[in-house]
Parts: structure tokens; sequence; C-alpha cells
């Protein structure tokens, strides 16, 4: 494919795509280097964290066209340091220098006349210099991965954190719009209550009754949510305690439950002197994961509703049981116990007896196998358990705003 | 355009490249353009030039073509978003040198020499080295990173130091 018309193309898109998001003009490329504006370094290190997992996906498709450049050391040291020089001066690329040159930018021009010298330089110094650099350090064109013997994802996966990590650091640390708007006091909204299913705003006095009615109703909300918290905390901890049991081999497993348990004598544990066999856990498990669905379902839907009775009632407090509610959904789509309908494509956070069973009897050898065995169930189980108390710290603050 | 959306769109044209042909890079076609003056007007120097006899550097096909493409598509982005404007120094220039359009233009020569030679030191531009060996994960992306940005940041602060007010609103 690569004739001249798709290189035509390609170069149209590139082209305009650098116009288009701005990389052409040097300021910005000043303003990153310089650590004042962090846009251009933000649109490429998404630029290259978009490319990476594209190119890694190609390639497990096994349809990327690599060019892997020599690992030469000294030349590509070298080399960079020069191109720092030039794009710290300049402010352009080789390839927004081009592309600021068709935008009108004489300075560019001027710099693309240089770049046609600077070829001509690498001319005359390539036989003198160049050669005898390139035999000394010479890796040749290798990856990473190739280097490494270890996978591309190996690679990926930190590499995209680290990129991440650059997102974040330089994320902008000025308030955005609405929050300076707010800060101003200007929201938009007068003291009346401006209802849409009525033209005429509410008046003050039905306004206040209104706002009495919603606090109640509040009220109940939350003593409802903070039981079913508690529900759903025991639920997770008798969860977690019967894996760890059957895990650490404190209760053997039963494989049939037609046959009789243990004699006695085993070493199934006695928990208040009552002999805690596989079959009570299976019992335990079942009614603990049922409950701790719907329950998670209930209490995503009083976050629900707390939300639209504080909003009703102008009783405040929308950002925490916003944030309340979207984790509740969160907990409830995590426990949903997804791989009795989609296999192991989807798991949830719960697990039924026979999972445990299937995954404590395979031998698991390796640290990966092991990592993943405690990942799926303690790993999910802690999340399950951090989010939890995150909405109620949340819906804790929310009522603490209400009902000042 | 907000920056993830403009880092989406370049990413996705990199994709786009890398499925069709091979990764971007434009600093090659540079030494192209020149072996071809070269050939012509100094047959008897390039007879025994290990670059100029190579058939990646003496052919203008893909790459040339992919030049000139950024060249007619970034002047068509310009024009439509009416950006096309004939200027000569940009904000940090004109905050830290006054604004002697002169100056400007010999550091932009000095700065392109500088910017060719360094890229076909290092086997590629910042598109083709640093973009598509970072995507690539090549080995030869990491001491390219290492010196452009040290050196980048370096000349960047010692030759723009000051801070122009309002240097995002100059586009």
């Amino acid at each position: 494919m690569s004739n001249p018309i798709v290189g035509l193309i390609m170069g149209v898109i590139f082209g305009a795509s650098l116009v288009l998001t701005g990389l052409t003009n040097p300021d910005k490329i000043i303003g990153a280097l310089r650590l004042k504006d962090f846009y251009a370094i933000r649109t490429v290190a998404v630029f290259l964290l978009v490319g990476m997992l594209g190119t890694w996906i190609l390639d497990l498709f096994g349809t990327a066209h690599f060019d892997i450049k020599p690992a030469v050391i000294l030349p590509v040291l070298i080399g960079g340091a020069l191109l720092g020089t030039g794009l710290g001066l300049t402010g352009f690329g080789p390839a927004t220098g081009l592309a600021s040159a068709a935008s009108g930018r004489i300075d560019a021009v001027i710099t693309v006349i240089g770049m046609i010298f600077g070829a001509h330089v690498y001319i005359l110094i390539y036989p003198s210099i160049v050669m005898p650099l390139e035999r000394i350090f010479n890796f040749g064109s290798v990856t990473l991965p190739q280097i490494t013997g270890a996978s591309a994802a190996f690679w990926v996966v930190p590499i995209f954190a680290a990129g991440s990590l650059v997102l974040l650091i330089t994320r902008s640390r000025e308030p955005r719009d609405d929050e300076q708007r707010i800060k101003a006091g200007d929201f938009g909204m007068n003291e009346e209550f401006p209802d849409r299913l009525s033209p005429k705003p509410i008046p003050i006095e039905k306004g206040l009754y209104l706002k009495s009615d919603c606090l109640k109703a509040a009220c109940v909300f939350r003593r409802w949510k903070n039981l079913l918290f508690i529900v759903m905390l025991l639920c997770l901890l008798l969860n977690q305690a019967s894996f760890w049991l059957v895990s650490t081999g404190q209760v053997e497993i039963t494989e049939n439950p037609n046959i009789a348990a243990p004699a006695k004598g085993s070493h199934n544990p006695l928990l208040f002197g009552y002999n805690v066999t596989f079959e009570h856990l299976t019992t335990v498990l079942s009614i603990t994961n049922i409950i701790l669905v719907f329950t998670s379902m209930l209490y995503g839907f009083i976050m629900y509703f707390s939300l639209g009775v504080s909003f009703k009632g102008r009783l405040g407090g929308l950002a925490h049981i916003c944030g309340a509610l979207y984790m509740a959904l969160i907990i409830f789509v995590l426990l949903v116990p997804w791989q009795k309908f989609f296999g192991a494509i989807a798991l949830g956070a719960t697990f039924t007896p026979d999972e445990l069973v299937s995954w404590c009897t395979t031998d698991i050898s390796d640290t990966f196998g092991l990592v993943l065995f405690y990942l799926r169930f303690t790993g999910y189980w802690a999340l399950i358990l951090l989010l939890l108390l995150l909405a109620q710290l949340r819906s804790f603050r929310w009522a603490r705003v209400i009902l000042r | 355009m907000p920056w993830w959306a403009a880092g989406l769109l370049l990413g996705l044209v990199q994709i786009l490249a890398i499925a069709l042909v091979k990764p971007m890079g434009v600093s090659k076609q540079f030494v192209v353009v020149d072996t071809k003056v070269l050939n012509r007007i100094a047959p008897e120097y390039s007879e025994n030039h290990p670059l100029l006899n190579d058939d990646q550097y003496t052919k203008f096909g893909y790459g040339g073509w992919f030049n000139i493409g950024i060249i007619l598509g970034a002047c068509l982005a310009a024009l439509h978003l009416r950006a096309w404007k004939v200027r000569t120094v940009s904000a940090w220039w004109r905050r830290n040198h006054d604004a002697p359009v002169l100056l400007r233009l010999i550091a932009g020569f000095c700065g392109g020499v500088l910017l060719l030679l360094g890229a076909r030191l290092a086997y590629g531009c910042i598109t083709g080295q640093f973009i598509g060996g970072w995507t690539q994960l090549s080995l030869s992306a990491i001491p390219f990173t290492i010196t452009l940005f040290g050196f980048g940041m370096l000349v960047a602060y010692l030759v723009y130091p000051k801070k122009p007010n309002r240097f995002s609103q100059e586009e």
C-alpha cells in the first residue's frame, strides 16, 4: 500500500490534524518545554498512548507494519540533543515546521529551508563521522519486548500508567468554568423555587413546607440506608470468612453433598461449639449472595430517592449524594454474578459455592495463578468493601449537610 | 480542540498509518531532496558516497508524497479555520526579544539545520523516532527521549526565559 496516492492522503490527514490540534503553533511547543502550558504535553501523551495501544492491538491481529529504527545509542543520543536544541530554539519539529510553513509562518518557511541545509550537512558528514559512530553500541533494530524477552503487554501497561501519571500531574489547576461560577455566587437561579411542572414559581411559604417535608423523608431514607449498609457489610464479611475457611483448608470440601460429612474427629473447626461443615458454608454463601445483590440494588435505589428528595426540597448536599449514588450503582453492577450469564468473560464479585470448589481444588503452583486466585476472591471483595465504605462516607456527608 | 480529542485524533492517524503502510516519518525525505540535487549537480562526488546511492534515499515515493500531503493538508486546514495568516514571530519570541524579525529568521534557520541534522543522526524526527518509537516500543526511543527533552527544555529556558502574558491567545 506504499504507493504515492496513499502517501499523499495520509500526509493530508496528518498535516490537517497537526493544524487542527494546534501543535503547529510554536508558542504551544515552547510553552510545553518551559512547563508553562501543558496543552502540547497532554496532547502528545494521548497521541503516544493511543498510538501504542492501537499498534499493540494491530500487532495482536497481525496487521501492523513495523518500522523499527536501529538502536545505535551514540548517534541517537547526539541526534536527540541536536533535535532538542533546534526544537527549543524555534518551537518547530520537522513535521510541525512543514505544517506551520504551509499555514503562513515565514519563520517556519525559513526553518524548512534550514532543514534542507541540515540534510545536506548530514550527507556531508555521514561517511566521516556517522558511519564510525554507527559501529559502536549498535543494538540493531530491536524493540523493548524483544530485548527483555517479555511480552508486549508487560511494557504497554507500565508505559500506559506512566503516561496517565503525566496526564494527572499536568492537569489544569484552575477551577473549571462551573466551579468558578459557583464560587462567584452565580447559580443562575433566584430565591424562589422554580418548578418545571407549574409555570409559576412556588411561593416561599409553600417552599418551606416542602422543605421540612423533604427533610423528614430524607431522615427515613437515611435510616434505611444505614440499615442496608450494615446488612451488606455483614454479608460481605460472612462471604469472605467462608472463603478463607475453605481456602486455608479449615473446612474440608465435600464434593458431593450426598456423602455424609467426615466422621467426628475430623479437623472441621468448632465455632461456638458448632461443627461447621462445607454444607453449612454452601447455605451461608447462597443466602448471603442473594441478600447482597438485592440489598445493593435497594441501596442504590435509596441513594437515588435521597437525591431526588434533596433536589426537590433544595436541601443541599447534592454533590455528596450524587457521588454516593454512583458508587452504589457500581457496587450493584460489580456484585451481580455475571459469570452465571456470560461464563468466565464477566466476573461478578459474588461467588457461588461451586466456583469456590472449582478454584480451590485446582492445583495452583505458579505465582501468577496464586495472585489471580486471591485477586478474584479477596481483591475483588476488598474493592467492593472500599466502594461501600466510600459510598457510606459520601452519604454520611450528605446527611450531615442537610441535617445541620 | 480539547487536548484529549487532539491526542485521540493524532493517535488514530498513527494507527491508520501503521495499519496501512508504516509509522509516519517526515525527516528522511529532506535527505531525499538533497540526494536528488547532489546526484544531479555533483555526480562524481555521489558516486562513492554510501548514502547517495542507497535505494531508500534515491527514490521519491510514498514518503515524499506524504510530506507534500502534510503541506497540502496543513494549508487546507489553516484556510478552513481561517487561520492562514502571514506571521514571522511567535508570542514567546516577542516577549523575550522584542520583535527583531531578522534575528528570529536567523534563529529559525539555525534551528532548522540542527533539527534535521539531529533527526537524521537519530534515524527519525519527533514524529518518527519519539512517537513512532514509543508506539512500536523500540529500544532507540529511550535515549532519544532523554536527550530530546533534556536539551529542549534547557535551550527553551535559555532562549525564552520570560513568559508572555497572553501566550495562548496568539493563534
